[in-house]
């Protein structure tokens, strides 16, 4: 009898059984598995290196600013960017600007779409399933994983991006978008609330890659897929005749986080974007714990 | 499980219906309060054309803020502004923008130009105003100098002066619903509802066969008769308006101050404009003008070297002696050469200081937009000059040095030029 008829035969009675009726939980399982889960994401060399790759992206922009600002090249480039010298806390503004795009999606899309088929891949996910924990909790427990590196990415990104800032740049008063200026513990808030918005805004993205990683045991496919949705969505976004269809894509509101630097913040606007990620994430959650409920594990 | 196949497979539908269920509710979630929104105001009494546009005209400026959407569909090439630049006036050209309005119904008002990750920014205070660009962080500061706004303090006093700024709902309706009274039918349409508010529909449909303007329809809200949408239908087409302008949101409630008041951000570069205003026996004059309706545009004291043909709708204005060429190459000179009349637009304050804007106001930065080209992208070569078409609004230069412009086809444009 080879291995892989050992684990059919053994992983099918289990999750059958499960269906039926659910067997008695060992206590403190499900503790044990968040814990080794997080150990797992937040320790894994290379989602370490990741986020240091997101981390550089603040340093290597306040370091350039800072190089350039006496220079005729100084005021200049993208939003946010031009702002950075006068006053520090734009670098995190800034730097989530430039990244939220592709980097971050591209991050966030490794993470999620490895949760699952990475499992699958290393033949270690036909032991996660002998753990007395039922699917339906061992897929919720995955996805807690992403999103705690999805928000890992984010605040590497922004604590970086606020250190740096401070150190070469110096913090103070916060003008906002609309000309106006608001004392510095109200600007930290605002930038606070940015930080917050983009995180949220990545939570779609991470049950779509969640969902890819269920249907497959090539984590690479479901990385490059969720990353070509995020990708995808953005083109579609830029084409006026899909106008109709754009509030509900998923990257549409993802530049949003602008809305915190207006002079009134509208709460619509900002409902709206992370009511349309809780959407994603309402639909393809479901779908990805329809597909791992269901499916037969056979590594 | 080979011994429990049935239940298996229903297990697995089971499972599969999950996510269909919640792509339904997720759907039918996002679906559902814009369909309730739009529904039916039945409940509205009807009204008399004359009496709601009496209602609407005698109307008191209310306080209030809101978000207005200007949708321009006018024809013209693409440019795609909006994603060269951030927030500019420009955007309004074509496409869709987004405004925020606050205003306390005085003579204070903030007026914002969303961009993705920008904003421009007009706030006006009485006899001055500023605008901000969050893209190149520049504050332009209009004022009166220290002697005319004393005096136009005690004009002010004398008279109150409508409130001007950039074209908000109320005033676009304004204008419209004055000018209905002559050629044109005024009717009543069907109540609808805009910003979730009940609203009668003006609709105004010229009495000419030959204007490219085919009806202006305007809502106004049943509570305070304050106009909350202006539709421009062109008589192109019958089934999107060329020009739409709409609150998607409003409150009447009295805005922070915070919003209403502007000062400079530190850092930020400032120009100073002084708006020179014009002495008073002009401004007797137009007073004089403006409070009676103008019954023909022909009797209107008209700089030297304009024109004007036609009637109504049909309106043709002809500017006698434009330097195209040095106007394009933003030559302040071209520009004082030009006749009044070419810097005073209807749309108040706001459009002049757009117009200034745009012209550079001498001392400031020139336009970084390549003028000529926009020029040449906008217009069309036609025997004897150029001309720009839109749906609304034709545009006939001439090699001559003569402009014509009006709202009817570029051919009767020709056909005036030609007489």
């Amino acid at each position: 009898m080879s291995p892989a008829d050992t684990t059919t035969s053994v992983a099918a009675p289990v999750s059958a059984s499960r269906a039926v009726e659910p067997p008695a939980r060992h206590r403190g399982a499900l503790a044990r598995l968040v814990r080794a889960e997080l150990a797992l994401v937040l320790g894994r060399r290379r989602n370490l290196v990741l986020l240091v790759g997101l981390a550089l992206v603040p340093l290597l922009l306040g370091v350039v600013l800072y190089l350039a600002q006496d220079t005729a090249l100084a005021g200049q480039g993208p939003p946010f960017v031009s702002r950075v010298t006068g006053n520090g806390l734009f670098l995190v503004v800034a730097s989530l600007f430039l990244c939220t795009p592709f980097l971050l999606p591209l991050t966030i899309g490794i993470a999620s779409g490895d949760a699952i088929a990475g499992e699958a891949s290393a033949g270690t996910l036909r032991y996660l399933l002998v753990v007395p924990v039922g699917r339906g909790r061992l897929l919720a427990v995955k996805a807690l994983g992403a999103l705690v590196f999805a928000a890992a990415a984010v605040l590497a990104i922004a604590v970086v991006g606020l250190v740096v800032g401070a150190a070469l740049f110096g913090v103070g008063d916060l003008t906002l978008l609309s000309g106006s200026t608001v004392p510095l513990g109200d600007g930290v808030l605002r930038v606070a609330g940015v930080v917050a918005y983009v995180g949220l805004s990545m939570t779609g993205l991470v049950a779509v890659g969640l969902f890819f990683s269920t249907l497959t045991e090539v984590p690479v496919g479901a990385m490059a897929a969720t990353v070509v949705v995020a990708v995808v969505s953005s083109v579609l976004d830029q084409l006026p005749q899909l106008a109709a269809i754009h509030p509900a894509l998923l990257t549409h509101h993802w530049f949003d986080f602008a809305e915190m630097l207006r002079v009134v913040p509208s709460a619509d606007v900002l409902a709206q974007g992370l009511a349309v990620q809780a959407g994603w994430v309402v639909v393809f959650g479901a779908l990805a714990w329809a597909r791992f409920t269901t499916a037969d594990v056979t590594s | 499980m080979d011994t429990t196949p049935t239940t298996s497979r229903t297990r697995v539908r089971a499972a599969w219906a999950v996510p269909a269920v919640a792509a339904v509710a997720v759907g039918v979630a996002f679906a559902a309060p814009p369909l309730l929104a739009s529904a039916d105001s039945a409940g509205l009494a009807p009204v008399q054309p004359d009496e709601l546009v009496a209602r609407v005209l005698e109307a008191e400026p209310q306080a209030l803020s809101g978000t207005v959407v200007h949708t321009a569909r006018l024809g013209l090439p693409d440019l795609s502004l909006a994603q060269v630049g951030g927030a500019d006036p420009l955007n309004l050209l074509g496409g869709s923008t987004t405004l925020r309005v606050w205003t306390d119904g005085e003579a204070r008002s903030r007026v914002s130009l969303l961009g993705t990750a920008s904003e421009y920014s007009v706030v006006a205070d009485g006899t001055q105003a500023w605008t901000y660009s969050s893209s190149d962080d520049e504050v332009v500061h209009y004022a009166l100098s220290a002697a005319d706004a004393a005096r136009a303090q005690r004009l002010h006093d004398a008279a109150p002066t409508p409130p001007a700024d950039l074209p908000t709902p109320a005033e676009l309706g304004r204008q419209a619903l004055e000018q209905a009274q002559q050629d044109a039918t005024v009717s009543v349409d069907a109540a609808t509802k805009v910003a979730g508010r009940d609203a009668y529909q003006v609709v105004v449909k010229p009495t000419s066969t030959t204007t490219l303007v085919g009806r202006i329809v305007v809502a106004v809200d049943a509570q305070t008769w304050t106009p909350l949408r202006v539709q421009v239908w062109s008589s192109d087409d019958a089934r999107t308006p060329a020009l739409e302008l709409g609150f998607t949101d409003v409150t009447f409630a009295a805005p922070a101050d915070s919003v209403l008041t502007f000062t400079k951000p530190p850092g930020a570069a400032v120009r100073e404009v002084t708006v020179p205003l014009p002495d008073d026996a002009t401004l007797a004059a137009h007073a004089e003008q403006s409070s009676a309706l103008p019954e023909d545009p022909a009797d209107a004291a008209l700089p030297d070297g304009v024109t004007v043909t036609g009637t109504g709708w049909d309106t043709v204005v002809e500017v006698k002696d434009v330097d195209v060429a040095a106007l394009l190459a933003g030559d302040p000179s071209a520009v004082a050469t030009l006749p009044d009349v070419e810097k005073s637009f209807g749309g108040g304050e706001g459009a002049n200081e757009l117009f200034d804007q745009f012209v550079g106001g001498g001392d400031g930065p020139a336009v970084d937009l390549d003028t000529s080209a926009l020029y040449d992208q906008l217009t069309t070569p036609v025997e004897g000059g150029r001309a720009l078409q839109s749906s609304l609004l034709s545009v006939l230069v001439l090699d001559d040095g003569r402009v014509l412009a009006g709202a009817v086809p570029v051919d009767a444009l020709r056909a005036v030029a030609g007489a």
